[in-house]
């Protein structure tokens, strides 16, 4: 039994090429698919018992141009789902066995060059850390949106997609015939996406990031996925006024839903909200908050747990029942400038927990037993 | 040698006035040579309209873009009808109407901070100095208002300079319009108008009494405005957009800067020599792609369709239309996704009034770090507005006795842009 509160970084997956900026598990396999700020996404395969170097990527899935959103696996592992600024959706046949690796990488290139540069200031060039993995193509692309691809997920079953641009489109997909279902347009840029277990209903929450202008928009609804027609606009509440969510997530049995408050000019609060969805009335708010804006957010795969990640550099793990913290993963860095955990998964099993680091690096935790 | 010494008696009357007591009193920046350059420079009759980008907007994130770099950012270029002109993807009207912009990209500049920077793209000069110098609007509203107009002829509107008219004086003083160019509720008199025109008659009496034994250029300065608001009430209607703007909102975008414009579009067009708007939110040391994507969908439809306007009105050749802020932003993105101050090379647009259209003049490198070629200071950016607008960029004031030049010496017009 997997005990939450006893977490260790089981490896720190190098990868300073930019930002990492989206990270998944593939399934339940101990296979874990990160993308970057250019577009770029990698897979690792984790050995099952983890010591010694850290293990190098296996292959790259190229064709998206612009930067990683959002990553997506369905519980099989046999489907990537990606999301990017470049507009589209990407779908990426994963198979078990991968294409022989043909590709060399060096996974460290960002600071050797920056060490090079500062050579005569007596930096220290650190060695090279070479990979070489195999390529993947996209075996389908989604292009209906037209502008950033900024949220994504896929529903509990598999069957549903629901996506969000900066166009204020939402769309919700037919994942295998990869066709629109309902589509609406939102008043602001669409946000935060959720779908719930049963794919009856669809969380969006909108911004419109003008700091002092009248045109600065917030909002956070609940609609009816099937008809695309608002339900419960939680707007006013004084938990979300103004202020933009950047994560939404429901919970497995769809009891719950979480909202966590991005940290776009709006100061230290980056709190977790638990709502009922049925009703649109808060359970809890999860504190203290993230310094400087939550990121991501995801239940763990039994639902007593919520991971939240900020740009605090840090990973708290919730008991969602009583609200406390029942771990921390990573310290936060601080200062004013610092990098952000910018997302995190749980695979499949929920023993493990990815973070993708803007500072270029997947962190993989482990929890003791 | 005294510090004056050089100057002639009569150069020295000009330029202060000397009380009973001994005491030089300011004489509001009294031209050396004044006569021969207003005239020449009313005729002309240039206006000018400041679209003041508060914060300091990214040069990279709009008009001289690294796309590939390590300093790209996730903004895609996109063609212009200029070549060699890329512009942001987030600026396609603007990219329409690029045959009328002259995009300086190799601005470097002294000023890094936020009020330092303010007063020094709009005077040219130092805040350290102790100098009042003028403002940009103050000195066009000398040089090229109507000094008997109704309107002022400084107008702001929103988050703009705060230097004011410095060494000029009062009568050059900026009015302050709301964001979006309304008149506040001053502009309502609390009297009837019959009653309203005996309290200004007796305030005039009484004042031209007062006036028989003060002198002085304050009590002079306190007349004039109230005179200036007397004259401002008679043209208040032209402030009322309300049916207008419902046949422009679509064009100029539904925002109080969209509306900004469209004021500003009309008070030039009614002779006001200087407006300027602000633009609010640039200041993005964090998350600067999503603050700048979302000033930019407010910039793009009221600044092109100024452009667009003005040029329909004929009136687009008599004003220049500058684009700028206080800075520019890094190149660097920092880890709050953001870009910080920047003014080793950043870029300022010019367009109208004169001003060769469809240019890029100067450069930077690869990742925008530095100037590669034709570094333009503050004073030479200066000079060219003023060479545009047909003011000598070198004309002489005094404060006191201090001889004072419209902009620092060695400050050159950008001769490509003219």
């Amino acid at each position: 039994m997997t005990d939450l509160s006893k977490p260790f970084q089981a490896c720190n997956l190098v990868w300073d090429a930019d930002w990492v900026t989206a990270v998944t598990f593939l399934g339940s396999h101990r296979r874990v698919a990160a993308g970057n700020n250019l577009g770029q996404i990698l897979l690792w395969d984790l050995p099952e018992k983890l010591g010694g170097d850290a293990p190098k990527p296996v292959a790259r899935l190229d064709g998206h141009t612009n930067v990683i959103s959002r990553l997506a696996s369905t519980s099989d592992g046999k489907t990537l789902i990606s999301a990017s600024y470049d507009h589209t959706i990407r779908y990426w046949d994963v198979p078990a066995k991968l294409p022989a690796p043909t590709e060399p990488l060096v996974l460290n290139a960002s600071a050797i060059e920056d060490a090079t540069r500062r050579k005569a200031n007596g930096a220290k060039v650190p060695p090279s850390m070479d990979a070489k993995v195999g390529l993947l193509k996209s075996v389908r692309t989604l292009t209906e949106h037209k502008e950033w691809v900024v949220g994504m997920e896929l529903s509990r079953d598999g069957q549903s997609l629901i996506s969000g641009d900066d166009g204020g489109q939402v769309i919700v997909w037919d994942r295998d015939a990869a066709k629109v279902r309902k589509r609406w347009q939102v008043k602001g840029w669409a946000y935060a996406v959720a779908l719930s277990p049963d794919r009856s209903q669809a969380c969006v929450s909108e911004r419109r990031p003008l700091v002092f202008d009248s045109g600065r928009h917030a909002a956070v609804q609940l609609w009816d996925a099937t008809t695309g027609e608002m339900k419960t606009n939680l707007s006013d509440m004084k938990e979300f006024k103004g202020h933009y969510m950047c994560s939404a997530a429901y919970s497995p049995d769809g009891k719950l839903l979480a909202v966590g408050r991005g940290g776009e000019c709006d100061g230290t609060n980056g709190k977790v909200t638990l709502l009922d969805p049925a009703t649109g009335k808060v359970v809890k708010e999860l504190a203290p908050g993230h310094l400087s804006g939550l990121t991501d957010l995801a239940f763990h795969p039994d639902g007593k747990y919520l991971a939240s990640s900020g740009r605090d550099t840090v990973v708290r793990i919730w008991d969602v029942q009583s609200g406390k913290v029942v771990s921390e993963l990573g310290k936060a860095r601080g200062g004013q400038f610092k990098d952000w955990i910018c997302a995190l998964n749980w695979s499949g099993d929920g023993a493990w927990l990815a973070a993708a680091d803007m500072a270029g690096a997947v962190q993989v935790w482990s929890f003791g037993v | 040698m005294l510090p004056f010494s050089h100057l002639s008696r009569r150069t020295f009357l000009k330029g202060a006035a000397v009380t009973g007591s001994g005491l030089i009193l300011p004489n509001w920046g009294g031209l050396a040579h004044a006569k021969s350059a207003t005239e020449a420079a009313v005729k002309a009759k240039k206006r000018c309209i400041l679209l003041w980008m508060n914060g300091g907007a990214s040069q990279i994130d709009t008009f001289d873009m690294k796309s590939g770099r390590p300093t790209g950012g996730p903004f895609r270029p996109i063609k212009s009808k200029v070549a060699g002109l890329d512009v942001c993807e987030y600026l396609p009207k603007i990219a329409d109407v690029a045959d009328k912009l002259a995009v300086i990209r190799s601005m470097k500049t002294q000023s890094p901070d936020h009020p330092d920077g303010i007063y020094h793209m709009h005077t040219c000069y130092k805040m350290s100095e102790r100098t009042p110098h003028p403002e940009l609007g103050a000195v066009i509203a000398k040089f090229n208002g109507n000094p008997d107009a109704d309107l002022p002829s400084f107008i702001r509107m929103g988050s703009t300079g705060k230097g004011g008219a410095g060494y000029l004086g009062p009568a050059y003083e900026p009015f302050g319009a709301s964001q979006d160019g309304r008149l506040g509720s001053f502009a309502t008199p609390y009297l009837a108008d019959a009653d309203e025109k005996k309290r200004a008659d007796l305030f005039r009496f009484v004042e031209g009494e007062f006036a028989v034994d003060h002198k002085a250029e304050p009590f002079d300065s306190h007349r004039t405005a109230k005179e200036r608001a007397w004259r401002l009430l008679r043209a208040k209607a032209l402030f009322d957009t309300s049916k207008e703007w419902l046949k422009a909102k679509d064009r100029y975008g539904d925002t109080v800067f969209g509306r900004g414009c469209f004021m500003a579009r009309k008070l030039v067009e009614s002779g006001v020599p200087f407006v300027e708007v602000g633009q609010e939110n640039y200041d993005s040391h964090a998350d600067n792609f999503v603050v700048h994507k979302a000033n930019m969908q407010v910039l793009d439809p009221a600044w092109s369709s100024l452009l667009a306007d003005l040029e329909a009105s004929g009136q687009l050749q008599d004003t220049l239309v500058i684009w700028m802020g206080e800075v520019g932003r890094t190149p660097g993105i920092n880890n709050r996704a953001g870009r910080d101050h920047y003014i080793r090379a950043w870029t300022i647009v010019l367009a109208g009034g004169g001003i060769k259209g469809g240019q890029v003049y100067g450069s930077t490198d690869a990742d925008g770090k530095d100037v590669k070629e034709n570094p333009v200071t503050e004073g030479d950016l200066f000079s060219t507005i003023y060479a545009t607008l047909g003011i000598n960029h070198r004309a002489k004031h005094y404060y006191g006795v201090r001889p004072i030049w419209l902009t620092p010496e060695g400050s050159q017009p950008v001769k490509e842009l003219l």
